[in-house]
């Protein structure tokens, strides 16, 4: 039969288009913006009730734990995409590339944390032997309960160790980043006869990396997030972050495949179908996500155990049961009513759209997390000009991310042209089962 | 009702999934309305090229999953509360965060069977008898590698000849009358 061919030709170009350097100078500005906001709230609640910088400090750690999110999520999604296969792999590997390669910048902020705020926020911090929390006891500063675990923790959580511990796994990351970033760019330059060895190569690095970085990512989460209050303990808290970083990092690059997409080369590359695959994928996440909380919530509910449960109390009494309705209304039954529509999965303007509120319900989420660990704040929900630290400094820490990122994501051409599966993204999408 | 007689449609053979797709869209472009497609995997292209429109199966499930979810919280809420009160751990009877895990899988399990079997009975489903597996060439191929358009003698625009004509226009590979 006579009929023209249906596939498309590959984009004569494959570099980013030139608006991801205006993604770069807008970012910039946001960030110079908040910052400035930033530094006014600081000074404005430290006026109010004392507590301003205090919540600088808090708010870093949200920033922190976002970036963070993005940056080292956005190296796990990489290895997962070369352990799964798939076409949406190829499409997302360049942005979770530059992702990962944003690790420094995640290493400045959490340099800045441990220099200069860990006294503030961490309990391990400011008592760091047995001798100065056995007079903080004496002087009424902490609880029995605080003092025996500090203690008893001790191995794990002092200063010493978590200087250790958080180099060594930013060197892992690191190495990670390095290898598979080195590995992908040699592979465009290699002929099509090693395509085999390459997709065995870079799976075998990958899944062992998978498996190293749930490891470390928990002891890190458990150093700078949950120690925070340090008579609580859960074992699942590595993994709710773990699901959590698939969560943002995915709607993260769905924003940025689509917003590419306004161009070549991802204006041919980015099909229906694989768009629609990454928004099952992420309706996944958003059940996965809702699975791990709302199961450590029950299990700690029915044990009613006064170990535990005041951690819960702590972020459900006075006032907090507002906020945390409200984190179960943004963060779950918002995005999955949304992606349960085929439809808004397959608009693009529409699965932006949830995208973006997603990555808002995560930073309300971790405020949740973070805020009600402090005397302050658990079980006393109020507003103050601290609170809004909340929403000034991690919005300035993200932007200069993303200026980063937007850096990182010119460097390289936007697809890898060493797979397979290259042309079978320009086939017609009905060409396939 | 009597057993209907004479030709259901012409039925047209192609190779390729993008054969299918444009003679689909043409003949739909042509004025083509009472048509068909049958490929061995779901083509969504081709189900849009004969103008698929909505179907209620989202509705019947939401309805269903929705039903699921009331019916067991409600059912847990009487047991707890008035049919058979315990004291667990001096909880309150009424204690909702242990009822959703029930009433999230009774959402899911009504949701998924409204889907199926509302899928089913707006098919049609299961029907014991279809004529194009009087063509020995549908019986075959259609759950095989064979992509087939039927234009049905129910549209008006239908004509034996005419028809077997223009479908010969369209590149099929074959193109066979079927009987009801």
């Amino acid at each position: 039969m006579a009929h023209e061919s249906h596939t498309k030709t590959l984009p004569a170009s494959l570099n980013a288009p030139s608006f991801v350097d205006g993604w770069f100078s807008k970012s910039l500005v946001v960030g110079a913006i908040a910052t400035v906001a930033a530094l006014i709230l600081a000074f404005l609640g430290q006026s109010q009730d004392g507590l301003g910088w205090e919540h600088f400090y808090r708010a870093w750690v949200l920033g922190l734990a976002l970036t963070f999110g993005f940056a080292v999520g956005g190296l796990a999604l990489l290895m997962v995409q070369y352990c799964s296969g798939g076409k949406w792999g190829l499409l997302l590997r360049r942005p979770l590339e530059a992702m990962s390669r944003t690790l420094p910048l995640i290493f400045v902020y959490f340099l800045v944390m441990g220099f200069f705020f860990t006294k503030k926020l961490f309990l391990w911090a400011k008592y760091p032997d047995a001798a100065s929390t056995e007079s903080a006891l004496k002087g009424g500063l902490i609880t029995e309960l605080q003092a025996h675990c500090l203690n008893f923790k001790r191995p794990m959580l002092s200063p010493e160790m978590f200087w250790i511990v958080c180099l060594l796994c930013f060197a892992i990351w690191a190495l990670y980043t390095w290898r598979l970033n080195k590995l992908g760019a040699l592979r465009d330059t290699q002929p099509a006869d090693t395509t085999p060895m390459w997709i065995k190569k870079l799976e075998n690095i990958s899944g062992p990396g998978l498996v190293v970085y749930a490891l470390t990512m928990t002891a890190v989460i458990i150093y700078w997030v949950m120690s925070m209050d340090i008579t609580w303990f859960s074992s699942v808290y590595g993994l709710l972050f773990l699901v959590g970083q698939g969560y943002q990092v995915l709607a993260l690059s769905i924003i940025v495949a689509i917003a590419l997409s306004k161009e070549e080369p991802f204006k041919t590359l980015l099909r229906q179908t694989e768009q629609h695959d990454m928004g099952k994928f992420l309706f996944a996440f958003v059940m996965l996500n809702i699975y791990l909380a709302f199961g450590q919530f029950l299990i700690i509910w029915s044990g009613n155990l006064p170990e535990e449960i005041p951690w819960y109390l702590d972020r459900i009494r006075g006032h907090w049961g507002i906020i945390i309705t409200l984190d179960f209304i943004f963060h779950w039954l918002i995005p999955f009513s949304l992606l349960l529509s085929r439809d808004i999965k397959r608009n693009k303007k529409r699965i932006v759209r949830v995208c973006q509120w997603m990555i808002f319900a995560k930073a309300f989420d971790l405020f949740w997390l973070i805020e009600p660990n402090f005397k302050d704040a658990a079980r006393n929900l109020h507003f103050s000009w601290g609170i809004l630290e909340y929403a000034a400094l991690p919005v300035a820490m993200t932007a200069f991310w993303f200026a980063y990122f937007s850096k990182q994501l010119k460097t390289r051409a936007l697809v890898q042209t060493n797979d397979p599966h290259l042309a079978e993204i320009l086939e017609p999408e009905h060409a396939h089962a | 009702m009597p057993p209907r007689e004479g030709t259901y449609g012409l039925l047209a053979e192609f190779d390729t999934p993008s054969d299918l797709v444009r003679a689909a869209q043409k003949a739909r472009h042509d004025g083509w309305r009472r048509m068909d497609c049958y490929t061995p995997y779901p083509v969504e292209e081709a189900a849009e090229a004969i103008g698929f429109h909505r179907n209620k199966v989202p509705l019947v499930t939401l309805i269903g999953g929705l039903i699921g979810l009331c019916a067991m919280f409600s059912l847990e809420t009487w047991i707890s509360t008035l049919a058979y009160p315990l004291n667990i751990g001096g909880r309150p009877t009424y204690s909702w965060p242990a009822f959703v895990v029930p009433a999230y899988e009774w959402t899911i399990l009504w949701a998924g069977l409204s889907a199926a079997f509302g899928m089913l009975a707006l098919n049609g489903l299961p029907s014991l008898y279809h004529p194009l597996f009087n063509a020995p060439n549908f019986r075959n191929g259609a759950s095989n590698d064979k992509f087939f358009l039927c234009l049905e003698a129910l549209d008006p625009k239908f004509d034996l000849v005419e028809t077997k004509a223009y479908l010969k226009t369209l590149d099929a590979v074959s193109v066979v009358e079927v009987e009801y």
